[in-house]
């Protein structure tokens, strides 16, 4: 069995598909962050970033968590109708850095953490940077 | 009775602005926080308002050191949303690039180590090495700092001669093993000064998902180059050094055992490399909707970036990017605890740390 399949089965995850870059993207359906997060951390895949992107128009946000297990890289897309998401960093504590720059970036409220401003300074607007609708 | 010192952001210990807020009980610090931001400069807002040829020549400004690799991993990424292959000769050319530049940043680091260290002599002596390793990359690119040697499809300049370099890194290699590696690893004064502070244990190393020499120095046998090789690495020989200790010197053995192999890696890929194209030509250059991901093993560890286009978009739609200080510097908190006040700077300095890169 494979990584990937490994992954898939421990996960409940039929679909898995590879983009041109060599990612391996999972389909995560109705499954929570914090699910992801645990299956992550029990097969011991390393953190290695969360890339936010607004999507055009008002469709929201994408979070796309990035996890690496024996130098496969695997992916896993969230899409956010609310500018809110779970937070990780309990599970995973290599993602407090990321999940503050997101934060302050794009305006992303990471549920259930204190924030300490990272790259921002106390009382500077969350979003500035990179929301559209905020600059 | 407890103390709270700041580090920073303006202290002769940093490099770049930083500020490490230190809880101290007497000399010992009980904890610490970080602050960074000070060199925010907007470049992933900046980097969609550029095309596909600007965006490169930004990106190569994220980092003073690593410039090259910034440029390496987003032209990576583009190649990948262009269904580009960059030829054989153009991916060894980039190989040499990068174990240069991981040469000088290696040097440069083990010099400021040095002064940190109160080790003078070695400051000069290792900055003296570092001019001639750039005097190899000025040979090559034109260019000392950045050198504007990536594109999609390859590279902008070719090694004409990559024989007549080679005498040039035997000659950087010779006065390595003579002179850097030795005193960095036997004399007493970089021993006593290193050995058994800063330590990083194993456990925390995977727990913060540290990358580069701070996780390989800690027992994490991790190195892109060889987990998911990337250029011509696929066709390099070359052993991944790996310490367990965890401490500053374990950090400091693991970056000059690196300078070996770095020398070992240049030395094949000047040998082997092929003839033929070094780049793809002045084609038309189509994206297609998507997004793409590159990963390289940098000096300091793994770069990331995230690139989204939009068909017929000359912008990218958004560039991310995750360089390897901005996840090894939360480790210093639990680097520093416990430490006593005097050996802070040396320890924040021990995993090579880049703030620019960090903050973007």
């Amino acid at each position: 069995m494979t990584v990937i399949d490994n992954i898939a089965e421990r996960l409940g995850i039929n679909n898995v598909q590879t983009d041109s870059s060599g990612v391996q993207w999972f389909d995560i359906g109705h499954r929570s962050v914090r699910e992801l997060a645990t299956a992550m951390k029990a097969c011991r895949a390393r953190f290695v970033t969360i890339t936010a992107t607004e999507l055009p128009g008002n469709d929201g946000l994408r979070l796309d968590y990035l996890w690496d297990l024996n130098g496969h890289l695997l992916g896993f897309s969230f899409h956010l109708d609310t500018n809110s998401i779970e937070s990780i960093f309990d599970i995973c504590e290599a993602t407090d850095w990321i999940e503050r720059e997101v934060h302050e970036g794009f305006a992303v409220d990471f549920v259930g953490r204190a924030y300490e401003p990272l790259l921002l300074r106390e009382g500077n607007n969350l979003g500035v940077n990179l929301r559209e609708e905020i600059r | 009775m407890s103390y709270k010192i700041p580090m920073g952001p303006y202290h002769p210990a940093l490099e770049e602005p930083y500020k490490l807020d230190m809880i101290c009980d007497g000399e010992t610090v009980s904890d610490a926080k970080l602050h960074i931001g000070f060199n925010f400069r907007g470049i992933e807002h900046l980097a969609e308002t550029r095309n596909y040829i600007q965006v490169i020549a930004l990106m190569e400004r994220v980092c003073g050191i690593c410039s090259n690799i910034h440029t390496l991993t987003l032209c990576q990424a583009m190649e990948k949303l262009t269904g580009i292959e960059p030829p054989l000769r153009a991916l060894y050319i980039r190989v040499v690039m990068a174990e240069l530049e991981r040469l000088h940043s290696h040097v440069l680091w083990a010099g400021i180590a040095a002064k940190l260290m109160g080790f003078k002599t070695m400051f000069m002596t290792c900055f003296a090495l570092r001019e001639k390793v750039m005097d190899v990359l000025q040979a090559i690119s034109g260019n000392r700092v950045n050198y504007s040697m990536n594109r999609i499809g390859g590279v902008n300049r070719d090694i004409e001669d990559p024989l007549a370099l080679l005498s040039m890194v035997e000659e950087l290699e010779r006065e390595m093993v003579h002179t850097i590696i030795p005193i960095f690893t036997t004399s007493t004064t970089a021993t006593l000064r290193c050995a058994g502070i800063g330590i990083l244990t194993n456990e925390k190393a995977i727990s913060c998902g540290v990358v580069g020499p701070t996780a390989r120095a800690s027992g994490v046998p991790q190195d892109l180059r060889r987990a998911a090789p990337y250029a011509a690495y696929s066709e390099m020989e070359f052993d991944v050094p790996v310490e367990k200790a965890g401490d500053v010197r374990a950090r400091l053995l693991v970056r000059a055992l690196e300078i070996m192999q770095s020398c070992r890696i240049l030395r094949q890929a000047l040998t082997k490399m092929p003839s033929g194209e070094f780049n793809t030509g002045d084609g038309k250059i189509v994206f297609s909707t998507g997004t793409a991901t590159s990963r390289v093993e940098a000096p300091r560890g793994e770069v990331v970036y995230s690139v989204s286009w939009k068909e017929n978009s000359r912008n990218p739609a958004r560039v991310h990017v995750r360089t390897p200080t901005f996840q090894n510097m939360p480790a210093i908190r639990w680097m520093v605890i416990g430490a006593r006040l005097a050996d802070t700077p040396l320890i924040q300095a021990s995993i090579d740390p880049c703030y620019s890169c960090t903050d973007r």
